[in-house]
This record gives structure tokens, sequence and C-alpha cells, in this order.
């Protein structure tokens, strides 16, 4: 009873301790180091402790563990980003289209895209073995939907259709040895992808609008309308319901651009002038074929 | 195959239109070069309805397959949510029968009753083991349902290991209290490494309970630990997650035993501390 009420007494009087110096094994711990180095040779590394030396073999284990995850994905997001970037560059590329130049800037667009597949894509293979493949997602993620925007704005470009992800997993069956699992893209980043294609589809049908190609701005129009009902149905039983969410807004305003400027065309017909320099001949006559 | 079908088909379409009337001033098709109207049909104004159709009705069949897959991928997610939370119930008992060990009751007897959880734990687990067996491959794509609930169940069961045995539970220990399979459905270093961290921030709260229980020599203990502990989490490259915020955190409770031990220690309360016999008088005084 007596050493309660003293202790009482001297928690009321003790000074708040200063605690680095007091602390000589503890000393190391009052500079926060910002990156904590791999080996430890500070003064606590008591060897002759039994109980510290299996906690340090197994920490060693997960050092190792991570250096090789944090590694992999570095390796993985450099990928990813060299894969958007060339893939933004096909899909400029593909905007360059015109009635005139059809041939080569699809020809140069697929071209670059086999480029894409075969430089960048494959590093992915290797590194997305097994379960890395969706613990990883989040590192290759936008790479991979940005290639698929590319693809299929290419496709549908050359053949008015859109390119399935079977067909896109098919293209990408060769880069892998046949001993490895194939890097294949699974159907939410296909579907993303895809979301961002039809705001691409948009800026091609008002450009091509301005040139004076309605009817492949319809073609369009129509296009966008059909994936956008569709994926009406799919965006919320995705993974990732609320960034599709998102995606699903912006689609409805890509489609309702299009089809206003198709209505503004169709309504003003005559009126319309098409771009400078275009070698149709007859001009008050555009867009009266197309009607309906 | 499809697209190959459909251009075969306008093309025909679009040389009959053009044999049939031969005179009618038509505006250049829009997009196909004048030189080769073979390679593509789009733009090709004859053909705008039939490939369409073609067209939508593949869109249609490969949207429904999506919608079939991402109604299976849902019901799997919403059936691990439900084991996930049966867990977070289980780990709530677990807790609850636990937080006892503040209130001084004896050790034994708090993991006497805690333990009795862990049947229960094991047996949700291999549930989520079954479910996910049905998507080979993917535990990741669930993982952040399961999660949480995960790092909670092994800060308590390493809590829980301290106290029986004074040393650290590890990853492999952990996986096999709770009868995982590191081939199928594994304990995620990560989820270990962070229910450690969080294992930690109860440690100071025990220190100062034990103490004031009268246990005077719990600090030492735990503050040995503790040190070595981190010690072992300096050695890890942690990058900036949420690991590593846990991680840093830990220096805090490090600190908190470390002003407790030395509270007790200046006091000579500590019943094997060094110079008791000095630091007694003066505490005495």
């Amino acid at each position: 009873m007596f050493k309660s009420s003293a202790i009482h007494r001297l928690c009321l009087m003790a000074p708040k301790p200063q605690r680095s110096r007091h602390f000589g094994e503890t000393a190391l711990l009052g500079t926060a180091t910002k990156k904590p180095r791999t080996l430890t040779t500070d003064a606590t590394a008591s060897a002759a402790d039994s109980d510290s030396n299996p906690m340090k073999d197994a920490f060693s284990k997960y050092a190792a563990y991570l250096n090789d995850l944090n590694e992999k994905r570095e390796r993985v997001v450099k990928a990813s980003r060299d894969v958007t970037m060339n893939s933004k560059k096909v899909i400029f590329q593909v905007h360059r289209i015109s009635k005139n130049n059809k041939e080569e800037v699809l020809e140069k667009a697929e071209k670059d895209l086999a480029a894409v597949v075969d430089q960048y894509i494959s590093r992915l293979v290797k590194e997305l073995q097994g379960t890395d493949f969706w613990k990883l997602r989040r590192a290759y993620s936008p790479g991979v939907q940005e290639y698929v925007e590319a693809a299929t704005l290419c496709n549908f470009c050359k053949t008015g259709a859109l390119l399935n992800l079977d067909q896109i997993n098919a293209s990408l069956r060769p880069l892998s040895d046949p001993s490895v699992e194939p890097l294949q893209i699974n159907v939410l980043d296909y579907l993303l992808g895809l979301a961002d294609l039809t705001g691409e589809l948009m800026r091609l049908a008002i450009g091509r609008i301005s040139d004076g190609e309605l009817e492949f701005a319809q073609k369009i129009c129509s296009f966008v309308r059909e994936i956008h009902r569709e994926l009406m149905l799919i965006a919320p039983k995705m993974d990732d319901a609320s960034d599709m969410k998102t995606k699903m807004d912006v689609m409805l305003q890509s489609v309702m651009k299009i089809e206003n400027a198709c209505f503004s065309v169709h309504v003003r017909g005559s009126e319309y002038i098409p771009f400078l320099g275009s070698e149709d001949t007859n001009f008050s006559l555009l867009g009266v074929p197309e009607i309906e | 195959m499809k697209s190959a079908f459909r251009s075969a088909i306008s093309t025909t379409l679009a040389f009959s239109f053009r044999s049939l009337n031969p005179t009618r001033h038509r505006p250049p098709l829009t997009l196909l070069s004048k030189h080769s109207p073979l390679t593509s049909m789009a733009g090709g104004e004859s053909g705008t309805h039939v490939p369409s159709l073609a067209t939508f009705q593949s869109l249609e069949k490969q949207f429904e397959e999506f919608r079939h897959q991402l109604e299976d991928s849902g019901s799997l997610r919403e059936r691990i949510r439900s084991v996930a939370l049966e867990i977070e119930s289980a780990t709530r008992l677990m807790h609850s029968s636990l937080l006892l060990i503040h209130q001084s009751r004896p050790v034994p007897e708090v993991l006497e009753t805690a333990k009795r959880q862990i049947g229960l734990m094991r047996e949700l687990f291999s549930r989520l083991a079954e479910i996910t067996r049905e998507c080979p491959g993917q535990y990741y794509r669930y993982h952040g349902d399961w999660k949480s609930e995960t790092q909670t169940v092994v800060s308590l069961l390493a809590f829980m290991h301290w106290l029986e045995t004074g040393s650290l539970l590890l990853h492999t220990e952990a996986e096999e209290k709770l009868g995982l399979n590191p081939d199928e459905f594994g304990l995620d270093i990560e989820d270990y490494l962070i229910g450690i961290c969080f294992m930690s921030n109860d440690l100071p709260r025990y220190v100062v309970n034990q103490v004031t229980a009268g246990d005077y020599d719990c600090p030492r203990k735990v503050l040995k630990f503790l040190t070595d502990l981190h010690a072992a989490f300096r050695m890890l490259n942690l990058r900036n997650d949420f690991l590593r915020k846990k991680f840093d955190g830990m220096k805090y409770d490090l600190r908190r035993v470390e002003e407790v031990y030395y509270d007790v220690k200046i006091r000579g309360l500590a019943a094997n501390g060094e110079k008791t016999g000095e630091q007694n008088d003066q505490a005495q005084s």
C-alpha cells in the first residue's frame, strides 16, 4: 500500500522522460529513416538472442519477396506506360484518316499496332504469369485499355465491325511460348478499353463530318449507339463498376454529340458546304443520297 | 471470318449496284479508295444496312457472353463477401475474449476462450478456399474482399501467440494456424505483415494496463520484443503504401513502450532490474 501511494506521488511529480539518451539500445530509433535499409547493422541486432534470429531469418525472406514483387511491378508499369504511349500514337495516326489516304493510314496504323504488341505487350507476358495476372492488374490495366482502344479503332475503320475479345486474344497468343500461359486480356480491361473507344469514335465522327464523309459518321453513330446500349446491362456487373459508371456517362455524351452532329447535317442538308478541296463535284447533292 | 463474309457481300452488292445503274451519277464512295475497292467496306453506301445487322448480331452475342461471365463472377464475389462477413464476426468474438487481458485475467484463461474461435476461423477460411477453387488463378481478383478481415485475424493470432510464447508468430505459422494451403489459398505476405503491425498497435495499451495491475516485468519483455520486431521490419524495402504507413506507426508504439519501461525502471519497480536496491530507497523516500 505504501509503495502504491509513493508511486502515485511520483507519477504526479516525475518529469517527462527524455527518450533517446537513456536507452543506448534504442538510439537508432530516434532517427526515422525514410527508406529502411535492407541489412540492419544496428546495435539492437542482438545475435545472441534466440528470439531475433528466427525473426530476422523470416523477415529477410519477406524482404526478398517484397523486393521481387516491387521490382516486377515497376517493370510492368514501365511496359504498360510504353503500351499506352504507343497505342495513343496509333490512335492519332488513325485520326488522320480521310477519303484519300485511308489505305496508307490504316496500313501504317496496323503496322504500329503490331509493333506495340511485339515490343511492349510482349514484355508483359512473362511478368504476368500465374496469380500475378490479377495481383498486378492495377499496374498494367491502363496500358491494356489503351491498346484495346487502338486496336478496336483500327479494326472499325477497316471493317466497320467490333474487334472481339477473342480475336484480340488470338492475336496475342503468338507472343507466348507454348510452355507458358498465354497473355490474355480479361473481359474487364476489354470493356474499359471499349468505353474509351467510343470517345475516339466520337472525335472521328465529328472530324469526318467536317470532311464531308457523312455516311461514315452515321455508321459510327449507329455503332456507338449500339455499344452504349449493350454496355448498359453489363457496366454495373463489372468488378470496377464505379469506374465504368463514369465511363458510361461520358459514353452517352459522346453518342449524343455524334447524334447531334448528324442531326445538324441532316437538317441543313443543302446548306452544308463540305471541306474545301474535296473532290466531290456535286455539292448540292451531298447529304441527300444518304438520307433514307 | 464474319468480317470477310460481310465484306464479300458488300463488295458484291456494290458491284451489282454499279452494273445495274451505270449512268446514275453517284458521289464517290466516301472512304473506299478508287483503286482498291476490295480491301474494305466501311463507307460502302450500298452495304450500309446488311453489314450493320451482322455486326450488331455479333456484338450482341459477345456482350451476352460477357453478361453471363460477369454474372457468375458477381455471384462468386457475393458468396466470398458473405464468408468474409462471417470471418469478421468470428474475429470480433475472438477480439472481445482477448480484451479481457487488459482486465488482468490470467493469460491461460483468456487464451483458452479466444482459441475457441480458431476452429470456426479455419472452417471459414476453408470455405473461402473452396469458393476460389471455382475460379483458379483469381485469388487476387477477389483478394480485396477478404483482405482487411484477414489482417485483423492475423493481428489477433499473433497477439495470442506472443502472450503464450513471447515470440513472433511467423507467416508460415499463421498459415498453418488458419489451415491454409499456400499452393491453393495462402496467406498473402503483405496481409500478414500488416496484421503484425496491427498487433504492435495493441502492445502499448497492454503494457500500461499490466503495469497498473502490478506486473513490472512486462515492459521489459514487450520492449525487447517490439525492438526486435521493429528492427526486423526495417529490413524491408517498403514503398509508400498502406503497409509503409502501418510500419511508420510502429515506432510510436515502440516509443510509448519505452516510456512505460522508463517510468517503471527509474522508480525501481522492476523486480529484476539493475541497481534495484538503490532505486528502491530513492522511490520510498
